[in-house]
């Protein structure tokens, strides 16, 4: 590599990084209590509500039912979205909003059944507490969509970030064995040393985290895209006719898509609403497959909420297909605790990375600190990192 | 101090090492998605290695 194309990577790799740094700081820090969710969500929850003890045999109760059980306690609300709880065998949740538009904002409030006897277990209103903020901090720094973006945007310049540091790793790295640490030198050297270390050893989950990261802060607009596409369709033999009065039978709807769909298992169903996560006019029963890797793909199946009818049952378009592949690649809650363990020793590892990145270049800027220290190392191509 | 400090190393000798613990990194990533059981465990085992040599290079007693 010549002494210009250093340069220029020297360049690139210090403006993106300046620019994104303390925002990634941010997302490793606020990220880090993240993968331990469900662990610390378990520790501060009070009792775990279950269903009680029942023969296996006991047959599943009307979903209709559940949901008139559900509209007798809060006649005011809105049933948005009923689901078979994930953790819970037995336990079917319903979600209710106060408005029927149900802003994103704003949790919903969750009651829990049990699915064979109807009987109500309890209910979460889910207004958050720390670690909500915290997820939320992380998602979008309270600024919804824009943040989201922002942060997607960021995570962008630090992917470049890592790929200029691969090219630079090269003529950093000729006279040095792999992953020697010069301790006996000035601290800037024993701190470049170790941030090319980190850095090179990382590198594949740095970038496999960040480009997952960058795929989730584009997942609205991806959604709506998506939904822009589809509802005109679904939405054009209903236009102009009033509103459902009376909804078709959800047992039934739920029926109808396991035989449509008879290699998945239904994980949730949409009520009729005016949310954008569903339709006016459709039960949309989202359905999961059953192997490790088709249990992360879902498939909807849109129901006539008012005659029962198919509408459709067809795979989601390929950029919501690699976005729902790419989430567990970026809470790394997918292979058990000790997975979760491994992701946070590399998000401790990356703010070291970034960390020791600030160090170098507040260094540097100090001339008559820096000026000595150049002098000692080895790799003159190096010199021109970071130079002004 | 490594005895051969003045040899210029070539690119394939620069990356030999971060190209291998990429890919045990990318093995450790997909495998967990692929299954459970054994493919947890491949992705614990191929993932743990980098963060093993993170450890022996870059901790304060290590060499």
């Amino acid at each position: 590599m010549t002494a210009r194309s250093v340069k220029w990577w020297s360049q690139i790799h210090k403006w993106t990084s300046l620019v994104c740094t303390l925002f990634l700081l941010m997302l490793c820090i606020t990220g880090l209590p993240l993968i331990f969710h469900d662990e610390i969500d378990d520790f501060f929850k009070s009792a775990d509500v279950s269903a009680r003890e029942l023969p296996a045999s006991t047959p599943q109760a009307s979903l209709n039912r559940i949901v008139e059980a559900a509209h007798a306690r809060y006649p005011q609300r809105y049933i948005q979205i009923l689901n078979w709880d994930q953790d819970r065998a037995n336990i079917v949740n319903l979600f209710l909003s106060e408005t029927p538009e149900s802003p994103a904002g704003k949790r919903p409030l969750k009651l829990s059944f049990d699915s064979r006897t109807a009987e109500f277990l309890e209910q979460d209103a889910q207004d958050g507490g720390l670690m909500q903020a915290i997820r939320i901090i992380h998602r979008d720094m309270f600024l919804g969509l824009p943040g989201e973006l922002f942060l997607g945007l960021m995570g962008l310049l630090f992917v470049i970030a890592v790929i200029s540091g691969i090219v630079l790793y090269a003529p950093f790295m000729r006279r040095l064995e792999f992953g020697e640490v010069r301790r006996a030198s000035a601290p800037r050297i024993k701190w470049l040393d170790l941030h090319n270390l980190l850095g090179a050893v990382t590198l594949v989950w740095l970038a496999a985290v960040g480009l997952t990261g960058i795929m989730n802060t584009i997942s609205l607009p991806l959604f709506t895209a998506w939904r822009a596409q589809v509802m005109p369709e679904l939405i054009a033999p209903h236009q102009g006719k009033p509103p459902i009065t009376k909804l078709g039978s959800i047992d039934e709807a739920v029926a109808l898509a396991r035989n449509v769909l008879s290699d998945n298992t239904p994980v949730s169903v949409i009520l009729p609403t005016q949310a954008r996560f569903g339709t006016p006019r459709h039960f949309f029963v989202w359905t999961k497959g059953t192997s490790p890797i088709t249990s992360r793909l879902f498939t909807p199946v849109l129901i006539d909420a008012e005659n029962g009818q198919l509408v459709r049952a067809s795979g989601l378009p390929w950029y919501l297909r690699a976005l729902q592949v790419s989430r567990p690649l970026h809470f790394g809650d997918y292979g058990g605790l000790p997975l979760k363990i491994i992701w946070a020793v590399l998000d401790l590892t990356a703010i070291v990375v970034l960390a020791s990145g600030i160090f170098l270049w507040v260094r540097k800027r100090r001339p008559s600190d820096a000026a000595n220290k150049i002098r000692s190392q080895p790799v003159t191509a190096a010199t021109s990192l970071f130079r002004s | 101090m490594t005895t051969n400090r003045t040899r210029h190393q070539t690119v394939s000798d620069i990356f030999r090492w971060p190209f291998w613990l990429g890919v045990l990194a990318a093995v450790g990533m997909a495998s967990a998605l692929f299954g459970n059981d054994g493919w947890d465990t491949l992705s614990w085992l191929a993932m743990a290695i980098p963060i093993a040599v993170i450890a022996w290079k870059a901790l304060p007693g290590a060499r």
